[in-house]
């Protein structure tokens, strides 16, 4: 089946950051380099190829960008400056609009303007349900002080209220998050006519588990040395974001307490670490997007950008709640912890279905996908020297 | 018969002779031979004092015959043959014996070598005592010359011999000068106006007084040799003679019949065009579909006729430059249009054409490949509710996808073939062509103007496809040629020629169809075959095709190869 050129789609790309790449002629140089490589996996050559020739299909259902652990060797070695690290990146993005089938994360890529304002809408509301549902801590402050000097935060903020609309959101995300795989599935899988999935199938992946959970092992190959830094803090900041993601969606009675304890209880303990590890990374990504001193900080969408400010955010409001609490300032308390949610929220509901979050969910399944892909083909053998992902 | 004098002299060529041949007993045993008045050995025959030996001794002991025994006569015999016309002797008094290539560098048993050496010398001294005195020969050149087709090659050699104060006459076979740079927009890389170009040379040439132009005018059969040319030219239905000395040939090209590819299906689909239907659509200045509408897609298809079995072997050097020019063109055209590149391989070779296609690459034009030797794009006729005029469909050679491309209009950069009539121009000029009906020149490499054909040039695209700079360097490269020629005043021609006696010769006429310079001329009236000696080469094919003996190789006479032979065998007995 003949695909049409469409020379469009390169400048609908552009709106996801692409730049051009109209110098690349093709040389190869980039799979060569490239330590993703598999034989017959023409990567990132062919992604290119379908980009400057606008095949809106293969590139939909292209699984290729998520495998892609940006070191950046095949941009730096570029003969023609092509960049075809940096349109990796650029085509995530796109494919996370393709497979969020609400059409929002297209506006949002498209729009900073539609961005910065769902931001600003979302944090109103937040801040309107806030004031009605919590009790600002008037009169005399001792009422709102604990027998041990700490601020009494659910006596303002139960956390049965806040929990209720932890499982509201996370509901809503969970449902949009999955839908989308779905498509992606639909998309990368079921659509593609010469493979023969059966249901066996799923569960072979699973048993290079190790491969599946630590893809990033590849990096060890790779020019650039500073990665090895880049990866640990990188693998440190999910960690940490998604402990406390855990930890407010399923343990807020536990976290959120009047009670102040000892220096060492596992509470306080776990949060200093998540704490570190979030402004250690927030630190160290802002640096190398500011100084652009290595490949995948070179070129910043706004969307990166956006993501980073927030957290930046919720974790400096995160402290200043903590701090606050501990030294028994309940007006303090109260207000910044409205301005953490103000922000907390918009951030998770902005970023994880529809924006640069959702990688953190798109890259585990594109990785399944892609050994499902490898092992359906290699079982069927039926072009033994050409196993093609796509 | 005069007494005969002979002097032989053994080369040692350092150690390369004189390792494996005895020289000194070789040239001692030869002067018991008969006729030999001295017998030398040298280290270097070729020296000065080698040289100065033989010119002492040719006048001290009155020698009339020379032969040395030493290299190649590739190598030296012009040398000796001037040391002999310094000591006052005719220079064709002189043989070689070769016993380096053909004895002492072949051979490992030195007994062996050293006897044939001395074989190799009796044989030579054998034949000296035939030679005869032979007298070089010139003829003065015409400085008019005659150039055939008046493009930008011929143009440009006829501005630069007329400069120099020579006579052209410059035949075209068209009513206008120009030839297809005339047809062109724009040039390539640097996009400057072919036709301010152009126009400016041709009004040059049609104001020279010394380039007389001749057109719609055709040029049958060219007689004569270099420095005396001469032919009739029609024109305008009237016949002129004229003479010349030298002859440029710039007939030019032939664009590819771009109809013989039928995937394309030019001359079927009305907006599949040329490349030089292009240009005249460009210099038109409003590009649009044969319906007049503006194209939104223009799709531009390479090696169309080129580099393909089915047609020509050949690259055409020249459209991949042109397709980019094109392709720039378009872009500021139609800024809106998708301008789509179909090519096979991107030959941006020469100044400022990487350059073009670097930035060309830049702008916002979708690059794709094909195979050019097996898998051509198919263009049809796009159906009614498509966007589009055409279809061109084909498997992507990067990608390997199977595409379909949609254009409004398609450009078929056809490919440079030799003209039609090359092979008449090539009889009647006496020059030949290669398998794709180029011009030969004489040497690819050190001679890249000249032919086989003395006083014959060719130039420009009837050699080989080029671009307008190769062209009129070749074109001035053949002027520089011939005003050398001019400048001399007088050409020396061979005379180791044939020569026919009348009295024996029988007519039979074999001797002209073997002889490959078309030397040989049948007379009429006397019923015998005449030799041009000043196109004769000497080769000797006639003199041992005459069945009857009358044709004599001057130089290789029979009885000088009966004596050499009987020579090499006489001392057989005597080692």
């Amino acid at each position: 089946m003949s695909q049409r050129v469409n020379l469009d789609l390169k400048k609908e790309l552009f709106l996801y950051g692409a730049k051009e790449w109209n110098q690349c002629f093709q040389c190869g140089n980039c799979t060569a380099t490239c330590h993703t490589t598999e034989n017959g996996f023409f990567f990132p050559r062919k992604t290119v190829r379908q980009v400057l020739m606008g095949l809106k299909k293969s590139l939909q259902t292209n699984i290729d960008p998520w495998l892609c652990t940006y070191c950046g060797d095949c941009s730096r070695t570029c003969p023609r400056d092509a960049n075809p690290a940096e349109m990796m990146m650029s085509i995530r993005r796109y494919l996370i609009s393709v497979y969020d089938w609400t059409g929002i994360s297209k506006l949002f890529y498209k729009s900073k303007t539609l961005e910065v304002t769902s931001i600003i809408v979302l944090s109103i509301i937040v801040m309107v349900l806030y004031l009605i549902y919590t009790t600002f801590p008037s009169g005399d402050s001792s009422q709102w002080i604990g027998p041990d000097g700490g601020a009494l935060i659910n006596k303002m903020a139960p956390w049965q209220t806040i929990h209720l609309g932890d499982w509201l959101m996370a509901g809503a995300l969970v449902f949009l998050v999955i839908t989308n795989i779905f498509y992606m599935w639909y998309k990368i899988i079921y659509d593609d006519k010469s493979l023969k999935v059966g249901f066996i199938d799923y569960l072979k992946p699973f048993s290079k588990l190790v491969k599946l959970i630590n893809p990033d092992v590849k990096y060890a190959k790779c020019d650039e040395k500073k990665l090895t830094t880049y990866w640990v803090l990188h693998a440190f900041l999910a960690l940490s974001y998604g402990t406390l993601f855990a930890i407010i969606v399923f343990f807020l009675d536990w976290f959120q307490t009047d009670t102040v304890y000892p220096f060492l209880h596992p509470q306080r303990i776990l949060g200093y670490i998540a704490t570190i590890g979030l402004t250690v990374g927030i630190i160290y990504f802002y640096t190398n997007r500011t100084l652009k001193n290595m490949e995948n900080s070179k070129y910043s969408h706004f969307t990166d950008w956006t993501f980073l400010i927030l957290l930046f955010f919720t974790t400096l409001t995160g402290i200043l709640l903590h701090v606050f609490r501990i030294y028994g300032l309940p007006q303090l308390t109260y207000v910044t912890y409205m301005l953490h949610l103000m922000v907390l929220v918009p951030m998770l509901v902005i970023e994880v279905p529809f924006s640069k979050w959702s990688h953190m969910i798109y890259r585990p399944f594109a990785l399944y996908f892609a050994h499902l892909k490898k092992m359906v083909i290699e079982k069927s053998k039926t072009i033994p020297h050409q196993p093609q992902y796509n | 018969m005069e007494e005969k004098r002979i002097g032989v002299y053994v080369c040692w060529c350092g150690t390369n002779i004189a390792a494996m041949v005895d020289v000194e007993k070789v040239a001692s045993g030869l002067k018991e031979l008969p006729d030999i008045v001295v017998s030398k050995d040298y280290k270097y025959m070729c020296s000065d004092p080698g040289q100065d030996m033989i010119i002492q001794d040719i006048k001290n002991h009155n020698l009339n015959r020379i032969v040395v025994a030493a290299c190649s006569p590739r190598m030296h015999e012009i040398t000796f043959r001037k040391a002999l016309e310094n000591a006052g002797l005719n220079p064709y008094m002189f043989e070689m014996a070769n016993i380096r290539e053909h004895d002492s560098w072949v051979h490992t048993n030195r007994a062996e070598a050293t006897r044939k050496a001395r074989d190799l010398i009796a044989g030579a001294v054998s034949k000296v005592k035939w030679h005869e005195s032979l007298e070089k020969r010139s003829v003065p050149v015409n400085p008019a010359t005659l150039i055939i087709g008046g493009g930008i090659a011929g143009i440009s050699a006829a501005l630069e011999l007329a400069n120099a104060g020579k006579q052209v006459y410059l035949i075209e076979r068209k009513a206008l000068l120009g030839g297809t740079v005339s047809a062109l927009d724009l040039t390539s890389p640097f996009l400057n106006s072919a036709r301010q170009m152009i126009d400016h040379k041709i009004k040059e040439v049609m104001d020279h007084r010394l380039i007389k132009v001749y057109l719609n005018s055709e040029v049958e059969q060219i007689f004569g040799y270099v420095g005396n040319f001469e032919t009739t030219i029609r024109y305008n239905k009237r016949e002129t003679r004229l003479n010349f000395g030298n002859v440029i040939v710039a007939t030019g090209l032939k664009p590819f019949d771009a109809s013989r590819v039928t995937n394309y299906g030019y001359g079927r689909l009305p907006n599949v065009i040329t490349a030089l239907e292009f240009e005249q659509v460009l210099k038109d200045g409003v590009i649009l579909t044969r319906d007049g509408r503006e194209p939104k897609n223009v799709a531009i298809i390479h090696c169309v006729g080129s580099r393909n079995e089915d047609y020509n072997p050949y690259c055409s050097r020249t459209c991949c430059m042109v397709a980019l020019k094109f392709v720039n063109q378009l872009k500021s055209a139609l800024p809106k249009a998708t301008i789509i590149d179909i090519y096979s391989d991107m030959r941006s070779f020469g100044k400022g054409c990487e350059e073009l296609y670097s930035d060309t690459s830049k702008k916002n034009v979708m690059f794709l490949t094909f195979d050019h030797k097996a898998d051509l794009p198919q263009i049809r006729q796009a159906s009614y509710d498509d966007p589009c005029n055409l279809i061109i469909e084909f498997k992507e050679k990067f990608s390997g996808e199977p595409i379909e491309v949609p254009a409004d209009m398609v450009i078929l950069m056809v490919g440079m073939e030799a003209h039609e009539n090359a092979k008449q121009v090539a009889h009647g000029v006496g020059i030949s062509m290669c398998g794709n009906r180029f011009f030969i020149e004489r040497h690819p490499k050190l001679d890249p103007v000249a032919t086989t054909t003395d006083g014959v040039y060719v130039v420009g695209t009837c050699q080989s496809p080029k671009d307008i700079p190769d062209s009129v360097s070749q074109a001035r490269a053949a002027a520089a040629r011939i005003l050398a020629t001019i400048l001399a005043g007088s050409v020396s021609i061979e005379v180791t020629t044939a020569e026919v006696n009348e009295k024996i010769c029988c007519g039979c006429q074999t001797c002209i169809k073997v002889c490959p310079y078309s030397a040989i001329s049948y007379s009429q009236e006397k019923k015998v075959s005449a030799v041009n000696e000043i196109i004769c080469k000497g080769c000797g094919t006639c003199g041992s095709t005459c069945p009857t003996g009358a044709i004599k190789s001057k130089h290789f006479t029979d009885i000088q190869i009966l004596s050499q032979i009987e020579g090499l065998m006489s001392l057989q007995e005597v080692y």
